[in-house]
């Protein structure tokens, strides 16, 4: 995915952030031990936060330390692989190798860095594919639902993000507990849900000059790349209520010692993140994969 | 029996100034306002259960008296707008209404679709089904036609005002009421500090691989 998922950090105690740097190094760890070296670049904050809410109850484990490739001055304290790292693993392989595919597949220039990533990420997406082929089924199918709603220059906000969505609550199909299952599904459905609409609302000028196909184009009818006021009250309402309903569904499971930075996350860094994209002054991530297209059909 | 102070997150040395307290925090949390045709909805009144049960537990144990309540939230529903007395409920609707219920919103589309007249009731039961499947910006506008069709109607203002206004719920301690939009109330000061903080506090060198 694409960063926006973090927790506010000026919030989170010493041991939240040696937690998340934890789950954020054993990620990439991860994703090194079962896909090389080359598959860590796709490596960001979501699906560390993925790995955070799929963490086995009350099994936080030890950190270890040891030197990283990335950090050659000291070592870096990560926890070892575990079931959610290795999820969480597979599924930004296989997510991030379709939407590869996807950017390749739209007309338009700038395609050698798609290319290039593409080429190093093949091998890891067939590994991650035999692993989990129930995911990489639902996110190819959802994916493509996407590209059918971006051709036909769907006027909704809620269809493509819905194909969006139903990707990451894909994500909770694995949880045992029914409960856990039930509250993750509809936390990730309305993460998916904002994340999409934020990233649409952040590529909107990009999106506008290309002729690229992006919703809040085709929802508000908007004459330019930037949204009118009452365009962006209507998108403020829809990315507050998803976040609402995650806090809600986040209540209803004891998620121990990650309680505090999902708290973070949900009750602060989401609506940060958001403000910040609206106002254009949110860091966007060099690694631009974009959501299934935005391909550059002409408007 | 779960152990009542644990339900309520208290020790049993709890003041009963804290244990109401504790009470009226987890009540808040899980008040069937924040579940609205949420489809947890029945996880969040199970909850609710274990904490009246808890606290009429406390109370009993303490005043030694048989007979202690727990102040009534237990009686609200968690259905969504069921529970309102509907002056303009058509009867045609009570199957939509029912399907809705059962969670059947396939169903509940398909009775919908069949029908000519998109009145009022129409337009509110199309904005609950796509509200219940989390689809916030069809499900405000199929409220708002409602509402503009039919202005008297509290239940359609109320979902519509639901829709809008979700910032009134549970914070937890600490937490202010924020939003996207404007009118966070430190936003502009906690945003320098969170770009901030996400360059030193993490480690900085984390953007290597991330951004």
């Amino acid at each position: 995915m694409f960063g926006y998922v973090r927790p506010s950090v000026a919030r989170l105690t010493e041991e939240d952030k040696a937690r998340f740097g934890g789950v954020y190094c054993g990620l990439c760890r991860v994703l090194g031990e079962r896909y090389g070296q080359a598959a860590r670049f796709i490596l960001n904050y979501d699906f560390t936060f993925l790995a955070i809410l799929l963490w086995p109850d009350g099994a936080e484990g030890e950190r270890l330390r040891r030197g990283c490739i990335a950090h050659p001055i000291g070592k870096r304290a990560y926890y070892p692989g575990n079931e959610a790292l290795e999820l969480a693993a597979d599924e930004s392989v296989i997510l991030a190798w379709w939407q590869l595919r996807d950017a390749l597949e739209d007309p338009g220039e700038g395609k050698a860095k798609y290319r290039a990533a593409s080429l190093a990420l093949k091998t890891a997406y067939r590994r991650a594919r035999e692993r989990r082929p129930d995911f990489d089924r639902i996110t190819r199918e959802k994916l493509e639902d996407l590209r059918r709603l971006e051709r036909e220059r769907c006027p909704s906000l809620d269809r493509p993000a819905d194909a969006f969505a139903a990707i990451l609550a894909a994500a909770a199909e694995e949880v045992s507990d029914p409960v856990k299952r039930r509250v993750l599904e509809q936390l990730l459905y309305h993460l998916g849900r904002w994340v999409y609409l934020v990233d649409a609302a952040d590529d909107l000028a990009e999106d506008f000059t290309s002729g690229s196909y992006n919703p809040l184009i085709c929802r508000f009818s908007l004459k330019s790349g930037e949204l009118t006021g009452e365009a962006r009250e209507s998108l403020v309402i829809s990315l507050d209520h998803s976040i609402r309903l995650m806090e809600a569904a986040y209540e209803l499971w004891n998620f121990g010692e990650w309680s505090s930075i999902i708290c973070t996350v949900l009750y602060e860094g989401l609506f940060l993140v958001g403000r910040a994209v609206l106002e254009g002054t949110f860091q966007a991530s060099d690694m631009n994969f974009r959501i299934a297209g935005r391909n550059k059909e002409q408007l | 029996m779960t152990d009542p102070y644990e339900v309520l997150n208290i020790p049993s040395t709890a003041t009963d100034e804290e244990v109401k307290k504790a009470y009226r925090d987890l009540a808040r949390k899980y008040h069937p306002d924040n579940y609205h045709d949420n489809p947890l909805a029945d996880l969040a009144q199970e909850k609710m259960k274990e904490i009246n049960a808890a606290y009429d537990a406390i109370q009993k144990e303490r005043s030694g008296r048989g007979s202690a309540s727990s102040g009534g939230y237990a009686q609200q529903s968690y259905g969504g707008y069921q529970y309102q007395q509907r002056t303009a409920g058509d009867p045609a609707f009570l199957q939509v209404r029912m399907a809705i219920n059962r969670n059947d919103l396939g169903m509940a589309e398909q009775l919908l679709d069949r029908m000519g007249d998109h009145n009022g009731e129409w337009n509110f039961l199309k904005g609950t089904i796509c509200y219940r499947r989390g689809w916030v910006d069809e499900a405000r506008r199929y409220y708002e036609t409602a509402c503009q069709i039919d202005p008297g109607s509290a239940e359609f203002q109320q979902a519509l005002h639901f829709v809008e206004n979700n910032r009134a719920g549970y914070r937890p301690e600490g937490y202010e009421t924020f939003s996207t939009g404007c009118g966070g109330d430190n936003l502009c000061g906690r945003l320098a500090c969170f770009y901030l903080s996400c360059n030193l506090c993490l480690g900085g060198g984390m953007h290597f691989f991330c951004c």
